[in-house]
C-alpha cells in the first residue's frame, strides 16, 4: 500500500526514518526519555543510546543518564522525532 | 522489516541488543520504579531475566541483595548497560 503511493507513510516507516537520530519518548505515566534511536521491533521495543531519563515526581524532576538501553514498548505513549528535551 | 539492516552497523534491533548483553553488568528498571543492578546471566524475548549478584535499589537506595534473581519480563521497563561497560562494548 504505502510503497505504491509515496505520500502514504506507515507509522513504523516514520520510526524507521528516525534510526540514528535523536528521539523523544513520552511514556504512559510521568516519565520521558530522550536518546538516539538504534533500532526497534514490531512491539516498538526500542534500543536507545546516550539516554536521558526524566521522571516527574512530587519533589520535582529526577534525571538519569544511561549508556544504552532496551526500552519495553509496553508503556510507550508518544514518539517525537528530533528529541527536543522536555522543559517544564 | 523495512528498516533493520539498512543503516548497517548503526542499527541495533532489540534482538541484537539482547544477544549482546549476556554476561555483562546491567541495570534493570521495573515499572514500579525499582532498580536491579547485577550481572545478566540470561534472558529471553519476553525480557524475562536471570541475574547474579543482584542489588535492589528503591529510590536510589540499596535495600536488598540477592545471589540469584529471576525477573518476570512483564515488569521490565528497560534493561540498560552499566556505565562501567561503556569502554568495552561500543
Amino acid at each position: 500500500m504505502s510503497s505504491n503511493n509515496p505520500s502514504q507513510l506507515l507509522p513504523s516507516e516514520l520510526i524507521d526514518r528516525c534510526i540514528g537520530s535523536k528521539i523523544w519518548v513520552i511514556m504512559k505515566g510521568d516519565k520521558e526519555l530522550v536518546g538516539t534511536l538504534r533500532g526497534f521491533d514490531v512491539y516498538v521495543n526500542m534500543v536507545l543510546e546516550d539516554v536521558t531519563e526524566y521522571e516527574i515526581t512530587s519533589e520535582g524532576r529526577r534525571i538519569t543518564k544511561l549508556d544504552q538501553i532496551l526500552l519495553n514498548g509496553n508503556n510507550i505513549a508518544i514518539l517525537v522525532p528530533g528529541g527536543s528535551p522536555p522543559d517544564e | 522489516m523495512s528498516g533493520a539492516g539498512e543503516k548497517g552497523s548503526t542499527t541495533k534491533t532489540p534482538a541484537d541488543f539482547l544477544k549482546s548483553i549476556r554476561g555483562r553488568p546491567v541495570v534493570v528498571k521495573l515499572n514500579s520504579g525499582v532498580d536491579y543492578r547485577g550481572i545478566l546471566a540470561c534472558l529471553d524475548g519476553y525480557m524475562n531475566i536471570a541475574m547474579e549478584q543482584t542489588e535492589e535499589y528503591v529510590n536510589g537506595q540499596l535495600k536488598n541483595k540477592y545471589g540469584d534473581a529471576f525477573i518476570r519480563g512483564n515488569n521490565v521497563l528497560y534493561i540498560s548497560t552499566s556505565k562501567k561497560t561503556l569502554g568495552e562494548g561500543a
